[in-house]
């Protein structure tokens, strides 16, 4: 049994939101930090949510942390009220060493896992997320890459294939492994049309740099287009960069 | 599974406390752990800090700069002469003194509740008490104060723009506003604390453009004569009892420490936004005091009343800057009105949670997530005060019931370093203690004396009454961290 990455997995809890179909299943050789939030509206002491509304949130996220553990994943729980929903999935990824985090959607069988990578900053974790949560199932993993630029077929080659490395070493038999390259400019879309297809997708954080300021995460507008789950692989954060804005 | 430690930043636990209120409820436990960026309860709860610094600044600035700037500068000359400035000048020292042992116990304290908070930790709970319930019916009257002014404001855009009414429309508008408020934040989900960032640097931009033309003609610049005064055209006294009245336009910097429990990296945060944000009015404070009474002398500028800055942009730029002004003044009443209703629900939750009120008052709706009965609670007596439309017994009381506090807070500090307990542990320790926070009490209680006597005598009962509260309701309450 090799080491299950800790992955993130936040949930609205005192909206009802609960875990979709299949949600168990997919974590079960991982560590899971289960984040129940509430956001708060500033009129609001986030500790007067707590005191009224503290013991339904501990019952309802302790009958999920039972679910995941039903399955066999490791769960660890946080109830957090916050008035900043983003800020705090982002301190939990820091304070905890989340590899990833789960947008979770209804997954029936899981066959078919899409991996988009964009270049070779943080392909490592991206691997570890992958072979850990999929080594022992029987699916597929389609490493997918779209050619930008004057980016030539040799690169994206050698791109795929040190993933192909790093993943076989976890565990993943070679024979399990799709390699697809597509061409064109708009990686983003492409990514998202070819979803579709898939069962869940495991793909990078961007890095907060000018083109995905102006045109929004990719990793968001994949997750919100496609209708399974979506790991969201997060980079490595600096330990400087608590209290940073 | 791995998880670092929270940065310690020396906020206190271990600040509960015990005994059963007559509705048989005790005060909630303390949390665990106070680190920079959550506070932990019950080991795997947290309560997520969102407010930074710039935040804490835009609370302090938002909720002062209303009525100094807006509502008081033709009261004040009116009492005062151009020696109105000095009184501005002589709140600020005051408000500088309060604010810096402030910041230290919110430093060591930083929990919902603000100045209540520490005093009751320090002194006790009947002190804790009588400083609670003093400091929401503060909060009562100042939201009152403020929507006075704002319909004074929305009075002047009606005569603005020639539109006569047959009696004044204050009092009504300033009602109108109150419930529109209440309702704003009981039903409100849009993020407003964003919007007062916003406003804030909106007004500050408008005031600095305003009172940089206005000084520089003021001092001759543009070779028109200044109205050339006495300075203590009314003699010395006045000074001080306007410094008293006015003083209501410092009261928004303890509101930063009443959401201590929401501000980021607190040690940091709290007295940069504190100190600072009194040093900002002030410094708008003088300068627009100065520039109004040069524009007119204070004999002329007092017979604007209110809206008397409005005249002096007009003199000045004209139509435009009138309408600017106008526009201005408008926001910032509004934003001191809100910020003032909101900090009143902080301080009933503070006092719910130590069960000095029942818990039901501090009760949120799933719908909303606000807290209506505090809200509305509130709503009542603040439209009864606005009814009476008497803007300076509003303005003394709410100033009243603060100082109390204030005073007490310098109090503490000293009370608290003389003690050292153990959970002390303040990051930022302000110089010269005993002797500033003796002064500064001493400043504090004795604003108090140069009130109207009407003013003493509310502020008066509003004490008496919350102590009997308090012995009655939690009588046997016991709130720890006393030595």
């Amino acid at each position: 049994m090799h080491d299950g990455p800790t992955i993130l997995v936040p949930v609205r809890i005192l909206e009802g939101q609960s875990l979709p179909e299949g949600t168990a299943e997919l974590l079960s050789n991982a560590r899971v930090l289960l984040l129940g939030y509430h956001v708060v509206p500033e009129q609001t002491a986030p500790g007067q949510v707590r005191m009224q509304f503290e013991t339904k949130a501990t019952n309802r996220l302790d009958e999920l942390e039972a679910l995941l553990e039903s399955a066999g994943a490791t769960v660890e729980t946080r109830l957090v009220f916050t008035r900043n929903g983003r800020k705090t999935i982002d301190r939990m990824v820091y304070e905890h060493d989340c590899l990833a985090v789960l947008d979770p959607e209804a997954v029936g069988d899981l066959d078919d896992v899409l991996v988009p990578v964009r270049g070779t900053i943080g392909v490592d974790r991206i691997a570890r997320v992958v072979a850990g949560l999929f080594a022992d199932t029987d699916a597929d993993v389609t490493l997918y890459h779209v050619v930008e630029g004057d980016e030539s077929n040799e690169d994206a080659r050698t791109l795929l294939d040190g993933l192909v490395g790093r993943l076989e070493a976890g565990g993943i038999d070679r024979t399990r492994i799709v390699l697809t390259v597509r061409h064109g400019d708009d990686a983003r879309a492409a990514i998202t049309d070819d979803a579709g297809s898939f069962d869940v997708v495991v793909m990078g954080e961007s890095d907060p740099s000018l083109s995905t300021l102006v045109f929004g995460m990719p990793a968001e507008a994949v997750a919100e287009r496609f209708l399974g789950p979506v790991f969201v692989v997060q980079r490595e954060r600096p330990p400087e960069a608590e209290g940073a804005e | 599974m791995t998880s670092k430690p929270l940065a310690a930043d020396g906020g206190s636990v271990g600040l509960g406390g015990e005994g059963r209120n007559v509705g048989g409820e005790s005060p909630e436990p303390d949390p665990d752990a106070v680190g920079e960026e959550a506070t932990i309860h019950d080991d795997d709860t947290e309560l997520e800090r969102t407010i930074g610094l710039a935040g804490g600044l835009a609370i302090g600035v938002g909720t002062m700069i209303g009525a100094g700037i807006f509502v008081f500068p033709g009261l004040a000359a009116g009492n005062a002469g151009p020696a109105a400035a000095l009184s501005f000048a002589i709140g600020g020292v005051i408000a500088l003194l309060v604010a810096l042992p402030a910041s230290e116990l919110a430093t060591a304290m930083p929990r919902s509740g603000g100045g209540y908070f520490f005093v009751s930790r320090s002194m006790g709970t009947a002190y804790g008490a009588v400083v609670g319930l003093g400091l929401w019916l503060g909060l009562v009257f100042a939201s009152a104060f403020y929507l006075v002014g704002l319909g004074h404001y929305a009075a002047a855009v009606f005569a603005e723009v020639g539109f006569a009414l047959p009696i004044s429309p204050v009092v009504p508008l300033g009602l109108l506003f109150g419930a529109g408020l209440t309702a704003l934040s009981v039903g409100g989900t849009d993020n407003t604390a964003k919007i007062q960032n916003v406003v804030v640097a909106v007004l500050l931009v408008i005031l600095t453009v305003f009172l940089t033309y206005g000084s520089l003609d003021a001092l001759g610049a543009f070779g028109r004569a200044s109205v050339p005064e006495a300075f203590f055209s009314r003699g010395v006294f006045p000074a001080f009892s306007t410094a008293a009245l006015v003083f209501t336009s410092y009261l928004g910097f303890a509101q930063v420490a009443t959401v201590a429990g929401d501000i980021r990296s607190p040690s940091r945060n709290l007295p940069i936004a504190m100190v600072g944000s009194v040093v900002v009015v002030t410094v708008f404070y003088v300068v627009t005091v100065f520039v109004a009474t040069s524009a007119f002398g204070a004999e002329r500028l007092s017979t604007f009343g209110e809206t008397a800055m409005v005249e002096v942009a007009r003199e000045f730029l004209g139509r435009p800057g009138a309408v600017a002004i106008l526009l201005a003044g408008l926001l910032a009443t509004f934003s001191s009105a809100n910020a003032s209703i909101l900090s009143g629900s902080r301080t009933v939750y503070a006092l719910s949670r130590d069960a000095l009120l029942p818990k039901k008052a501090s009760e949120i709706n799933l719908r909303y997530g606000t807290p209506h009965v505090a809200l509305l609670a509130a709503a009542g007596p603040i439209l009864l005060l606005v009814a009476t439309g008497r803007v300076e017994v509003l303005a003394e009381v709410a100033s009243f019931l603060h100082l109390i506090m204030y005073g007490l807070i310098c109090v503490a500090v000293v009370v608290l370093r003389r003690r050292e307990p153990p959970w002390y542990e303040p990051s930022y320790r302000m110089p010269g203690v005993p002797a500033l926070p003796a002064v500064g009490a001493a400043a504090s209680f004795g604003l108090v004396a140069f009130m109207q006597p009407a003013s003493i005598a509310v502020g008066v009962a509003v004490m008496t009454v919350s102590y009997l509260w308090y012995r009655y309701y939690a009588g046997s309450v016991e709130l720890r961290g006393v030595v």
